[in-house]
């Protein structure tokens, strides 16, 4: 189930997880749980195949694996992008799980000396990412991510409650729903731009050969893999992160290792390789605060406390010692689910790797109507429908004047964790920045953050300049 | 650097005069031009609107802190691509009919959701939208739209148990 939810564009786990809760009165509470976890990093490794196969993410931790994973598609190396995936996702969800079991207490704790400072000065470092990312403009990409965190914004401040940027709209009281702005972005803007041109390019001439990764494809993603999991698991632990986060920084991360960095982008396994390890190790880190100490990551697991809470389970420190049973059954079903994830998913990558051959000009109206539909099951509300569809012809045009909306998307994500903790550190330092700069582990963040935000100007700059003359003289 | 496009519209616009007298056809400006005061006009909509949530102290940052911040930002690396792009044309593909048509069917698909309710609205998009893709028979149109209808109807609102809006003629 969380696999086909994470295929289904339009509906992700959060939505999945709202629309299972009502079944948890009728199961036992272990085994509801366990359903619950299930589609949570069940998504993640199904996110992938609508990120692979159509370039439409299937959850926002699959964005990323859009940027190289669909140009493999495209290059007939679907099935190898897929395998890489699974495999990946395999090792980084199997060592998550050993992780989770092994250095929960620990990790959280050590995560309990995060403050405010801490938490914006990853946010900055996050951010500063964008630079990377984008594959165009470094400008282009700052003025997304400025334009993410002002969206991020929107809704009621959590500090006065005062509604902010709502225009007198119901549905934007609790903010954009990142679901409708990711769909509208990546999903609604393709198929537009897919309308405009002619659709006989695309997969009906796609013929698919070897769809298991060859022994190349395995020692250019080997490392990665590696990287991905370690990251996206210790990332994860850290409230407020989140998993698609980790899949960016993943992402730059890989682009700094390689040795074609200006090969991202075109369609290399690295760049599927380290992603979808992270974002599925990221899900067993996030597991690790909200078991330990009763605090979400994010919007999946907020879900689950909330189950728990029903169930008559108290999340906390005291669960796993109360309730040995739960966290053990948790622990052992998620070593089972990964092994089915891929004994039941690899024989599939064939059934995957067949709707690239449908005809697009069938694919797409399903693609819309999903859309349509997952962006409707959220609240029940066609105002959520009509600000997908406003966010997919921004999203058009976007792309037609060279703007990327991945800095955006991670802006967005980033954007209340960024601002609660910077108002919060200028509360505590009585108004001073310095606060920032003194303290070891944020200092270390902004460091990291110059970094990044210097480093285009060295070196990305010539590869920059070479990708913007080819593109003016086609 | 500025660079012109060698592009047969352009040209045609300039055989029909349209590049004339400094008046100067829209489409075949300076996008990044374009895209750079549209922002700027944008950021200058969200400086007002933080000014007006009100930006508090440093010891206590207000409401409209953040969004001031990253508005003036925007502002000026607005600013910045306009000065970059100005010089530098760039011609642009027309906005296809198919694409035109399709934005104004999700538009109207999403109004007359509620009003039509899910299936009516939903046949009849998906049928615009089968027909924009590949010119069909009609038989072959109406059969899968129905199809497709039906199939999201049943995976979403029979399986998934999604509620849909029934419309005026309750189903």
């Amino acid at each position: 189930m969380g696999t086909l939810v994470g295929v289904l564009p339009g509906l992700g786990p959060a939505a999945a997880l709202s629309l299972l809760l009502p079944t948890i009165y009728h199961v036992p509470p272990i085994s509801a749980i366990i359903m619950l976890f299930g589609i949570c990093y069940g998504t993640a490794y199904g996110g992938s195949t609508t990120s692979i196969l159509v370039n439409i993410p299937g959850e926002v931790s699959s964005v990323v694996t859009c940027f190289d994973g669909y140009q493999m598609a495209r290059q007939g190396r679907a099935g190898p992008a897929l395998g890489i995936a699974a495999f990946g996702s395999f090792i980084a969800g199997t060592f998550g799980v050993v992780g989770l079991m092994l250095f929960a207490p620990t990790l959280a704790s050590f995560a309990l000396r995060f403050g405010p400072p801490e938490y914006f000065s990853l946010a900055v470092m996050s951010l500063t990412l964008v630079t990377y990312i984008g594959k165009g403009s470094i400008l282009q990409g700052l003025m997304m991510a400025c334009l993410g965190l002002v969206m991020s914004t929107a809704g009621r401040d959590s500090f006065t409650a005062q509604t902010r940027f709502t225009f007198g709209l119901t549905s934007l009281m609790s903010g954009f729903e990142l679901a409708f702005v990711a769909m509208g972005l990546f999903g609604m803007s393709e198929i537009l731009i897919n309308l405009g041109q002619s659709f006989k390019r695309e997969t009906l001439d796609t013929k698919v050969k070897n769809l298991l990764p060859n022994r190349q494809d395995w020692k250019d993603s080997a490392k990665p893999i590696a990287r991905g999991t370690l990251l996206g698991f210790f990332l994860g632990i850290l409230p407020g992160v989140g998993v698609a986060i980790t899949t960016f920084i993943s992402y730059a991360i890989e682009k700094k290792f390689s040795k074609h960095p200006e090969k991202f982008g075109t369609g290399v396994i690295e760049g599927v390789a380290g992603p979808e390890s992270a974002n599925n190790a990221a899900y067993a880190g996030t597991f690790v605060p909200m078991l330990s100490l009763g605090i979400p990551t994010n919007i999946s697991t907020s879900i689950i406390l909330g189950a728990l809470m029903i169930l008559g389970l108290q999340p906390g420190p005291l669960l796993i010692s109360s309730k040995p049973d739960l966290f053990w059954g948790v622990v052992a079903s998620m070593y089972a689910g990964n092994v089915m994830l891929v004994v039941l998913n690899l024989p599939l990558i064939g059934l995957w790797v067949q709707i690239l051959k449908a005809p697009y000009s069938i694919l797409y109206v399903l693609i819309v109507m999903f859309c349509q539909i997952g962006a409707y099951s959220v609240n029940n509300s066609v105002t959520d429908v009509l600000l997908m569809n406003i966010f997919g012809v921004f999203g058009y045009l976007m792309k037609r004047y060279e703007f990327e909306g991945a800095p955006l998307i991670l802006a967005l994500v980033l954007g209340p964790m960024f601002e609660n903790s910077l108002r919060r550190s200028l509360i505590i330092s009585d108004g001073s920045p310095a606060v920032f700069f003194t303290r070891p582990i944020s200092a270390v963040f902004l460091i990291v953050a110059l970094v990044f935000l210097l480093s285009p100007l060295f070196t990305r700059e010539r590869i920059g300049r070479k990708a913007i003359d080819m593109k003016e003289d086609d | 650097m500025v660079r012109q496009a060698h592009h047969p519209e352009l040209v045609e616009g300039q055989q029909r005069g349209i590049i004339s007298n400094g008046v100067k056809s829209f489409q075949y400006l300076m996008p990044k031009v374009k895209s750079g005061f549209f922002f700027f006009g944008l950021s200058l909509v969200i400086l007002w609107e933080s000014l007006r949530l009100g930006l508090g102290t440093s010891v206590e940052p207000g409401p409209g802190f953040l969004s001031f911040c990253a508005g003036l930002i925007l502002s000026v690396l607005s600013l910045a691509l306009v000065y970059t792009g100005w010089g530098v044309r760039k011609s642009q593909q027309t906005l296809s009919h198919r694409v035109i048509l399709a934005v104004l069917s999700l538009f109207v698909y999403s109004l007359v959701l509620d009003t039509l309710g899910f299936i009516i609205s939903t046949f009849f998009f998906v049928g615009i939208l089968f027909h924009l893709g590949e010119p069909r028979r009609w038989w072959s149109l109406l059969g899968m739209s129905a199809l497709v209808t039906l199939l999201g109807y049943f995976i979403f609102g029979i399986l998934l148990k999604v509620y849909f809006p029934k419309g005026f003629l309750g189903f």
